[in-house]
């Protein structure tokens, strides 16, 4: 392959790579806020986003909604299965051993990915909305993914101004620092698990409605979700959750040069690339983060 | 009783060896199955049961030793046992890549790092076509006795089993059980808890290799699908789950009862036994961590060793 690289290329890819980075930012923050209140990583996070994406299909395709409309939607429904699935098994394992805690997740994701297949089949499905591209001078701008972006960007921020400025958002960064402190603050300290949990589904299923615009949707297309939001917590630092957006763009910009330089075929081998080297050169992630 | 168990293992042991003969074709390929299953299950036991890191990817070893074996016998014409030696060894070099970064760490990052493996094999097994035959698989030359593959499987489920033994009534696998117990703990008292880690991980991953490559010598051909498939690995943890982690016989327990189940009952229903192996695993880890064989050492008081 013997492929000229311009200025312009270049441009092109830096833009892609934002755009995709804001949406693994936000899914990621998902990730990281379970990780970060609850120290579990949640293997079921794709699954969920998954759910989202469903979600906002039948309201496509069932109601002929807008699927930009469906978005709150996707996010309410996943909030409540969140803060179910939290009440019922997750909490049990909040102070078992990791292994405990990895396995359940686990267990729920194939449950939640095959319980899909028994429901949905395995036809792959997509909600053909907002095709095609706008043109910007050399560049161009994939229409669903400008909005994607918006919404993610949006959201994101959101989730930070909640955390930075509202009672409930301090006692969330509470709980993440400290938990036993926060109890005795008076703190409810399962409520704020719960409601994490549900946030976080809640951005999984956010990401899910704005993914399903993107890409064909099917039972399996959320585990290689759970894989990229680790990573980017991993480039961002572990429980540092502006580093989520800081890894969310990296991880954006690597696989947008990888698809130039290389093939889209091998975006995800660069990933995983990517996410063994800064385990052995800087495990604590680029802005560093607390080690567990 | 204590006296009663060796001799069982071994009289189990001759009649599996004397079979063969009496056998029909499907009993054979069942026995295989069993064999391949209590190899696989007890390889991820050693890892994940006894030192308590998560392997979610543990069929890329069991592919990564398909396919170094596929590739020997079909282009350079490797006899079959060389070529699974060789099948363990490249599981065992991959092992060491994924390990040495990635249990360096405490914490999630090996669970994840492998659970990303798989789907990058795959990637790679795809994207180097000319070698691997990409998405057409590789046709490996016809084999007409599966016998001899009868007797390697066996061989491994005893290999499996027997370290899987040898480890837990060491002191090596006290420092691995310390290490899952409390990983600080162990590193105060003095355990270099990365090389132990790591060669539990290779004692884990070389066998896998090698039932791989086994696996695809009996079935002739194999493709990306079929060699990296995510219900594997899931399979292998729900046996060694059910039978009970970190012990010598819950991998086999869980791997016989669990194959003979699914043959006789989940085989009519096929799209629904992967969504109880899903509940299965959060039942099993909600309510009996230590699987049906923990319950029973503690009910009746058996040997930590079993």
């Amino acid at each position: 392959m013997n492929v000229v690289i311009t200025p312009a290329m270049i441009g092109q890819v830096i833009i892609s790579g934002i755009l995709s980075g804001t949406l693994y930012a936000m899914v990621a923050l998902g990730l990281a806020l379970i990780f970060g209140v609850m120290r579990i990583i949640n293997v079921a996070h794709g699954p969920l986003l998954m759910l989202g994406a469903y979600t906002t299909y039948f309201l496509y395709s069932g109601l002929n909604l807008n699927p930009y409309l469906t978005v709150p939607v996707s996010m309410a429904v996943l909030f409540v299965v969140g803060l179910v699935l939290e009440r019922t098994l997750v909490f049990r394992v909040i102070d078992a051993p990791e292994l405990s805690s990895l396995l359940l997740t686990f267990g729920i994701s194939i449950a939640l990915v095959n319980g899909a297949q028994l429901a949905f089949t395995s036809d792959l499905r997509s909600v053909e909305f907002l095709t095609g591209s706008w043109i910007l001078g050399a560049f161009a701008f994939s229409k669903s993914r400008v909005i994607a972006f918006a919404f993610a960007a949006g959201l994101t921020a959101a989730v930070f101004l909640f955390l930075t400025y509202t009672r409930v958002g301090k006692a969330i960064r509470a709980t993440s620092q400290s938990r036993d402190v926060a109890m005795v603050c008076g703190i409810d300290v399962g409520a704020i698990h719960r409601l994490t949990f549900g946030l976080a589904s809640a951005l999984a299923g956010a990401g899910g409605a704005l993914i399903a615009v993107i890409v064909a949707i099917q039972p399996e297309m959320g585990q290689i979700w759970t894989f990229k939001s680790f990573l980017v917590i991993v480039l961002g630092g572990a429980g540092n959750y502006p580093g989520a957006l800081v890894g969310g763009m990296l991880l954006g910009l690597v696989e947008q040069l990888a698809s130039l330089f290389l093939t889209t075929q091998l975006s995800e081998v660069v990933a995983y690339v990517l996410l063994v080297l800064v385990l052995l050169v800087r495990p604590t992630g680029l802005l560093g983060g607390r080690q567990t | 009783m204590r006296r009663a168990g060796p001799v069982l293992v071994l009289l189990l042991l001759v009649a599996l060896a004397v079979y063969p003969p009496f056998g029909t074709g499907y009993g054979h390929r069942a026995v295989i199955q069993i064999f391949m299953w209590v190899a696989l299950a007890g390889s991820w036991n050693i890892i994940s049961g006894l030192t308590g890191y998560v392997s979610f990817g543990h069929v890329a070893f069991f592919g990564a030793g398909a396919y170094t074996a596929g590739i020997l016998i079909a282009s350079v014409g490797w006899p079959w046992p060389l070529a699974a030696l060789a099948g363990g060894i490249a599981a065992g070099v991959l092992a060491l890549a994924i390990g040495w970064p990635c249990l360096r760490l405490k914490g999630p990052y090996f669970a994840i790092a492998m659970l990303g493996l798989n789907e990058v094999l795959r990637a790679l097994v795809s994207y180097f076509e000319r070698l691997t035959g990409g998405g057409n698989g590789l046709s490996l030359p016809t084999l007409d006795a599966n016998i001899p593959i009868y007797y390697a499987m066996g061989l491994m489920a005893v290999v499996v089993t027997l370290i899987a033994r040898l480890i837990i009534a060491s002191r090596f696998g006290l420092r691995l059980m310390t290490i899952r117990e409390d990983e600080v703990a162990a590193e105060a008292m003095g355990i270099d808890t990365f090389q132990h880690k790591l060669f539990a991980f290779l004692l884990s991953a070389i066998p896998a290799g090698i039932v791989g490559a086994l696996a695809a010598r009996d079935q002739g051909y194999i493709e990306p699908l079929s060699v990296f498939p995510l219900a594997t690995t899931i399979t292998m943890i729900v046996m060694t789950l059910f039978g009970g982690k970190g012990t010598v016989w819950g991998p086999v327990l869980g791997a016989v009862v669990l194959f003979v189940t699914q043959e006789m009952v989940w085989a009519r229903y096929p799209y629904i036994h992967p969504l109880l192996f899903g509940a299965i695993i959060v039942a099993v880890v909600l309510a009996m961590p230590r699987g049906v064989l923990g319950l029973l050492q503690i009910k009746y008081r058996l040997p930590r060793t079993i």
